[in-house]
């Protein structure tokens, strides 16, 4: 055993917990209640997998190596299996926040479950699958998907739309729209070019990850270099403002970078549908063509739940002509998880399949013609959920949708 | 009987107070105030302050999840805190004013603690395990359950010799233990409360803190990306 393993098993399951996390985990009161809101719990009906049990077991692994009978007398090692147990019920999680959102004692879920998956990381039980292979693939392609950086713009980006080298504003794609939500990260630039107003972007070497799948899988190693790369990089363009499109990019910028920064930021982060819906507010554009549709959105966890934007993409929609809005039952802060979340689906594909599923047989019996999406991640997971199944809906991206219509 | 007795009290509050202690180790080992670094933190205005304090106090989380399991639950915390309070008269010489004044609310809470107990039981019971079922919130709730109806008991068909009782407790109280009056009925019921100190859940001190923070929160999510 490393030196530095070592000194990690010593020192206990909540070093890198702040307090208010700590307490987070001793008030939970076992209810129960955010089972019935857990997109995981609706695809396995697992309880042993549930927000409370999990809190259950690490209460198990604190008391064994910081409790008072391991203060007086040594502390014990944690079961193996409860461990590995407690690991995968971890990861099988989207990190989507709907039990903190409907906690009845108010604990941060969304925050803290990626803080405990750092814990189980630093143990060397976590991270599970294909998610240990990300920071050595973000570490020598700049992304955790291992695509050449060549290909990260050159397939997708309209040609009639010129990049300038300074701006205000600058468009960042993010690795999942860019390798894996082509046409959602093609209608972000068809609509900023319509806008008119110069934009910047980053090469596409530059132009490296967020962070946020490091982040959400607990290796937080090289989270302070991407982001004083990405931030001196914008920073050095002359940038005031930094759109992106993918909530989870939007989350660690708008919430991390400035921790990892250690300042604030030097620029403003905006979703491309709160940049879009001021534009059209400003008469900078508009949506001139008629859609004679019914359409559903569906707000991504960490864009309602996480950063708190929910007017904006309605306000969008809202000013197509002739479209008819649709919501689902758990829609804004309520929303439903896609199954695309927490860096589970590639690991957990069929739980992620079956969520996303539950998406689609809404919109369908909601009767809409379109579902419209503004995540890469949903995006890519939601597709796949529809191949070989036998209800259908149109599946569009918010950008992609208005790209068309401007 | 009475130096056995409290000596267990005194170990089981001991325990109590070091296991609170090694708690709030825990809580506060870290530099960093309540903060969760990321989160945003929204200016706590006296009436933010207010609406936190009535968050945490009308249990109003709770109330917007499950409004029929908030009402037993809500109905329990407030008995249990005026059973707790009249309880008061044992332990104080003389018995301050405001606790004397308690003491009818005090009777009243004690009949409807075990029916809001009961009432709890019910509404989980029926949920069924459809949702997580917690053993050790089912044994606090049959154990504060006893303790309850034991009371109960006392009140109306043995009825100890409450004189003798509260100079046994302040003798306790002051480390010089006196004899302890004759009554099994008391004993059961003192002995239940005993057992019950150990298992106290730590979410009584810490989910009000999380509570007030969560509101802080949610106010502090318009500033995320809206400032
Ligand atoms: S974050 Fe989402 S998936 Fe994870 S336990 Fe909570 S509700 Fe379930
Ligand atoms: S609702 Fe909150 S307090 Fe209740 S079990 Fe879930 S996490 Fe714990």
């Amino acid at each position: 055993m490393t030196e530095r393993r070592k000194s990690e098993e010593k020192a206990g399951f909540t070093s890198g917990l702040t307090p208010l996390q700590r307490m987070e985990i001793d008030a939970c009161t076992l209810c129960g209640e955010c089972l019935r809101n857990c997109p995981v719990q609706a695809v396995t009906n697992r309880p042993e997998i549930s927000p409370p049990e999990k809190i259950r077991m690490f209460r198990e692994f604190i008391k064994g190596t910081e409790g008072l009978k391991s203060r007086l007398f040594g502390p014990g090692r944690p079961d193996r299996r409860l461990l590995e147990d407690f690991t995968k019920a971890l990861f099988e999680c989207t990190t989507c926040g709907a039990c903190g959102q409907n906690c009845t004692v108010g604990i941060f879920t969304q925050r803290l479950w990626p803080m405990l998956r750092k814990e189980m990381v630093k143990k060397g039980l976590g991270p599970i699958g294909p998610q240990a292979d990300m920071p050595e693939a973000v570490r020598t392609t700049g992304n955790p998907y291992k695509k050449p950086a060549e290909e990260r713009y050159s397939p997708w980006f309209p040609e009639d739309v010129g990049v300038s080298a300074k701006a205000d504003i600058a468009y960042y794609a993010g690795c999942t729209g860019a390798y894996e939500a082509q046409p959602m990260v093609r209608g972000d630039v068809g609509v900023l070019g319509r806008i008119g107003e110069p934009f910047t972007m980053l090469p596409p070497e530059d132009e490296v990850c967020c962070g946020f799948p490091l982040f959400i899988t607990g290796q937080h190693e090289m989270l302070e270099d991407l982001t004083k790369r990405l931030v001196g990089a914008y920073k050095s363009r002359g940038v005031k403002v930094l759109v992106c499109s993918c909530p989870c990019c939007v989350n660690i910028m708008a919430r991390d970078w400035p921790v990892f920064y250690g300042k604030e930021l030097p620029f403003k982060i905006r979703h491309i549908t709160q940049f879009v819906a001021d534009s059209i507010r400003a008469g900078r554009v508009a949506i001139k063509k008629e859609l004679k549709e019914r359409i559903i959105y569906h707000d991504p966890c960490y864009l309602s739940r996480g950063a708190g934007i929910i007017e904006e993409p309605r306000a969008v929609l809202r000013s197509i002509p002739g479209v008819e809005l649709l919501e689902f039952d758990l829609h804004g802060s309520n929303s439903r998880c896609c199954g695309a979340g927490g860096a589970a689906r590639k690991v957990f594909h069929e739980n992620a399949i079956a969520m996303a599923r539950l998406t689609i047989d809404e919109a369908v019996e909601k009767k809409a013609d379109k579902l419209i999406l503004s995540c890469p991640a949903c995006y890519a997971k939601v597709n796949e959920a529809m191949e070989g199944y036998d209800k259908k809906v149109q599946i569009v991206d918010i950008m992609e949708l208005v790209a068309g219509l401007i | 009987m009475g130096i056995f007795l409290s000596i267990s009290v005194y170990a089981v509050y001991l325990y109590f107070g070091l296991r609170l202690i090694s708690h709030a180790l825990i809580w506060f080992r870290a530099s960093g105030g309540l903060v969760t670094a990321g989160v945003p933190r929204a200016k706590s205005t006296c009436s933010t302050r207010a609406v936190m304090l009535l968050d945490v106090f009308s249990f109003r989380r709770l109330f917007e999840v499950d409004t029929p399991l908030w009402f037993g639950s809500w109905t329990f915390h407030l008995c249990f805190f005026l059973v707790a309070m009249s309880h008061l008269r044992y332990f104080l010489e003389p018995v301050p004013g405001c606790i004397a004044c308690v003491q009818p609310f005090g009777i009243a809470a004690g009949y409807v603690l075990p029916l809001s107990l009961l009432y709890i039981l019910t509404v989980r019971l029926a949920a069924g395990r459809k949702r997580y079922v917690s053993y050790s919130n089912y044994f606090i709730l049959i154990l504060i359950l006893l303790i309850s109806v034991s009371g109960i008991m006392l009140r109306l068909f043995f009825r100890p010799d409450l004189i003798g009782i509260k100079a046994f407790i302040i003798g306790m109280l002051g480390f010089s233990p006196g004899v302890l009056p004759e009554s099994p009925a008391f004993l059961v019921h003192f002995i239940l409360l005993l057992l019950l100190v150990p298992y106290l859940p730590f979410h009584i001190f810490t989910a009000p803190l999380v509570t007030m923070e969560a509101r802080r929160r949610d106010d502090a999510l318009r500033t995320v990306m809206h400032d």
